[in-house]
């Protein structure tokens, strides 16, 4: 016997199973064919050389919440525990899509059913009247709670302290203590400079988060912290510090991608990642295009910035305009009153023949030598610069560039969803842009709220928690700080 | 019982209960305080058999040494005293190897690299000069002390912590005892056309 997920291809099989084992109130060909294809559904089979059981269950993303829909075993198959299969194959589901809770309905006059269901932890706490017509039989309403993993994650790969923690898909806590201002007279962040900020920052961080969170460490169920990519002396006061946090409460841990936590995020905000998607981030350490099919375990770079990263590219455009550190809020403030057509600056990697080296790479290098150069020039020729303009038309490079590319990365690989995450988002004209070619498209723009878009603990926790979830064996003691890590090491072992 | 954690030159670990040393751990390489922290720390628990439950405060090495590995160990030891709530004791190395060497007048130095070294004077172990980062040239200014050289680990933290305690020294800083700057100065943008 093998379970396996089915779909609108065993209908014809299913409704010969349904109308056998419900006679008086089977569902409909048209309802469970529109169930079977249901995007909130996970529809499963048991085969005994032909389907012999089906069962569904639905989860609406952000509810926290799965139903049991339907269960129905051959009557020649019964007494298998092939329901009892099914039904944990379902709750298995229901826990790694980070629900807390399973509701089902089952007819009063159905023993052997409120028995297995009881067996696996449903208690009973409701009863609807009559609800099975025309027999008039009673629904017991059951319920099962699933103890979903609180997980404490740590941020430290580039000027941001973050530790956030997550229970399961839940955010309950994300304190950051970020360094900028001290990198601000450096026009840049600064290694050292970001890594001591870190090791001041990490136990205050840690307290405010276990404040806000309202629990104790020893409630904590693993520790997560990035590994990289990032700056290596950054990088090794989060390792550090998870470590000891680890070893104090003998915790199991895990070193993850920061930059998989990135697309991670977007579970804090939906519920659910809905994948597969292509995955922009965007930030002052790096620009990467990424096609995400699966977030533990298949994640692949199409492209990243061959020089500068976007965010670079502003802080150093932003310096030679004489605008303080970070640039990007100042040109996007000093952009609004210009005109982006004003000077056609260069679309970096864009022409024919980078299109067949770098099609999903970027460059900002030549981008922020042009600006230079059209600055240098116009003061040499003894004109007044229009800074507005220059900011506006910089940025509308960035911005055109980075869509661009990543649009076509959508169309070519027909994954019309687009999620954006990294601290550029931040910038209002990238998002102005994004939504109106992605809606031009039809392509599904998603772009985590602002907090868990930028650097962050709690994305680190939450793609903690979904190895935890999906029952991911931890890291060992040894891991190092990994300042280049591949994009395929989700997780270092 | 005292977990005391040290990267000032390798990394290490120890488990003292008062002055009696119950475990040790020791690991050489210079550059590999971030994946051997974890290891240095298990090994001494198991060791000492020990629970982390029963450690009642943790002793850090705070330099002044190379930076980069030195917070690997001070993170751990601060993550791992917030994490059961105790006490942090924040040692300045220098001071550690000035106790384990006792009799008289004393110059501690530890490399600074760039040709530089970190150093303090002591007399009796009591320290007499603030620690600062001396030109080897200055070295003739100290015929008169005896001058250590050793590196530190977290034997020698841990029973500076327990010395402390003993005497009514504050060891509550455990902030990173830097003696220079971040190595950086405010940049001016630089022209690109000719």
């Amino acid at each position: 016997m093998k379970i396996q997920q089915i779909g609108p291809e065993n209908l014809e099989r299913v409704m010969l199973l349904e109308t056998a084992l419900f006679p008086t109130d089977s569902w409909s060909e048209k309802s469970m064919g529109s169930e079977l294809a249901a995007s909130d559904g996970y529809y499963i089979g048991a085969f005994d050389s032909e389907l012999v059981g089906y069962a569904g269950l639905k989860t609406i993303p952000g509810s926290f919440l799965s139903d049991i829909q339907t269960i129905g075993v051959s009557v020649e198959s019964q007494g298998k525990g092939i329901g009892r299969a099914l039904m944990l194959d379902l709750l298995a589901r229901a826990k790694a899509l980070g629900s807390e809770a399973v509701m089902l309905e089952v007819r009063a006059d159905n023993p052997t059913a409120i028995g297995l269901y009881m067996s696996l932890g449903f208690e009973q706490i409701d009863v609807r009247k009559r609800y099975y017509q025309p027999d008039g039989v009673d629904a017991l309403i059951m319920r099962l709670e699933i103890k979903q993993p609180i997980v404490l994650g740590i941020e430290s790969t580039c000027d941001e302290t973050g530790v956030g923690i997550v229970r399961g898909n839940r955010l309950l806590a994300n304190a950051l203590h970020s360094s900028m201002d001290e990198h601000s007279k450096y026009g840049g962040v600064v290694p050292e400079v970001a890594a001591r900020a870190h090791l001041e920052a990490i136990q205050p961080t840690l307290d405010k988060a276990l404040k806000e969170a309202g629990i104790d460490l020893s409630e904590v169920d693993a520790i997560a912290v990035a590994n990289g990519p990032g700056l290596a002396g950054a990088l090794m006061v989060g390792i550090g510090a998870a470590k000891g946090l680890a070893l104090a409460h003998d915790k199991p841990l895990y070193a993850v991608n920061h930059l998989v936590g990135h697309v991670g995020a977007d579970v804090l905000e939906r519920g659910s990642v809905e994948l597969p998607t292509i995955a922009l981030l965007v930030s002052g350490g790096h620009t990467s295009l990424l096609l995400v099919r699966d977030l533990l375990s298949d994640v692949v770079l199409l492209g990243e910035t061959i020089d500068d990263a976007a965010g670079e590219a502003f802080d150093k455009t932003a310096r030679l305009l004489g605008l303080p550190y970070p640039g990007g809020p100042e040109i996007d403030m000093l952009a609004k009153a210009g005109d982006p057509k004003a000077v056609r600056f260069p679309r970096g990697l864009t022409l024919p023949k980078d299109m067949e080296k770098h099609r999903y790479d970027f460059s900002f290098s030549g981008l922020k030598t042009a600006v230079a150069r059209h600055v240098e020039k116009a003061e040499a020729n003894g004109e007044v610069i229009n800074k507005a303009d220059i900011a506006a038309s910089f940025r509308e490079a960035v911005v055109d560039v980075l869509l661009t590319k990543a649009i076509n990365a959508c169309q070519e690989f027909g994954l019309m969803r687009l999620l954006l995450g990294g601290g550029v988002v931040a910038n209002q004209r990238l998002r102005e842009v994004a939504t109106k070619r992605c809606a031009e498209q039809g392509i599904e723009l998603r772009i985590p709220r602002f907090d868990l878009c930028t650097d962050n603990g709690a994305m680190i926790a939450a793609l903690g928690a979904q190895l935890v979830m999906a029952g991911k064996s931890p890291s060992g003691l040894g891991f190092g700080a990994e300042s280049t890590l591949d994009i395929r090491q989700i997780q270092t072992p | 019982m005292l977990l005391a954690i040290d990267t000032s030159a390798g990394t290490s670990a120890a488990v003292l209960d008062g002055e009696k040393l119950l475990s040790y751990s020791f690991f050489e390489d210079p550059f590999g305080h971030a994946e051997n922290i974890g290891m240095a720390i298990s090994q001494v628990l198991n060791e000492a058999g020990v629970s982390a439950a029963q450690i009642t405060s943790v002793a850090i090495g705070r330099g002044p040494a190379p930076y980069t590995g030195l917070r690997v160990g001070m993170a751990a030891g601060l993550g791992f005293a917030t994490a059961r709530n105790i006490a942090a004791f924040g040692v300045i190395t220098l001071d550690a190897l000035a106790l384990a060497n006792p009799d008289g007048k004393i110059l501690v130095t530890f490399d600074a690299k760039r040709k530089e070294l970190f150093a303090r004077t002591y007399l009796d172990s009591v320290a007499t000069s603030d620690p600062w980062v001396m030109n080897p040239v200055e070295l003739e200014n100290f015929d008169d002390h005896r001058r250590i050289t050793q590196s530190c680990n977290a034997e020698l933290v841990g029973r500076f912590a327990v010395y402390a305690a003993a005497n009514g020294l504050d060891l509550s800083d455990v902030s990173a005892l830097y003696l220079r700057s971040p190595d950086v100065s405010p940049s001016a943008p630089k022209k690109v056309s000719g």
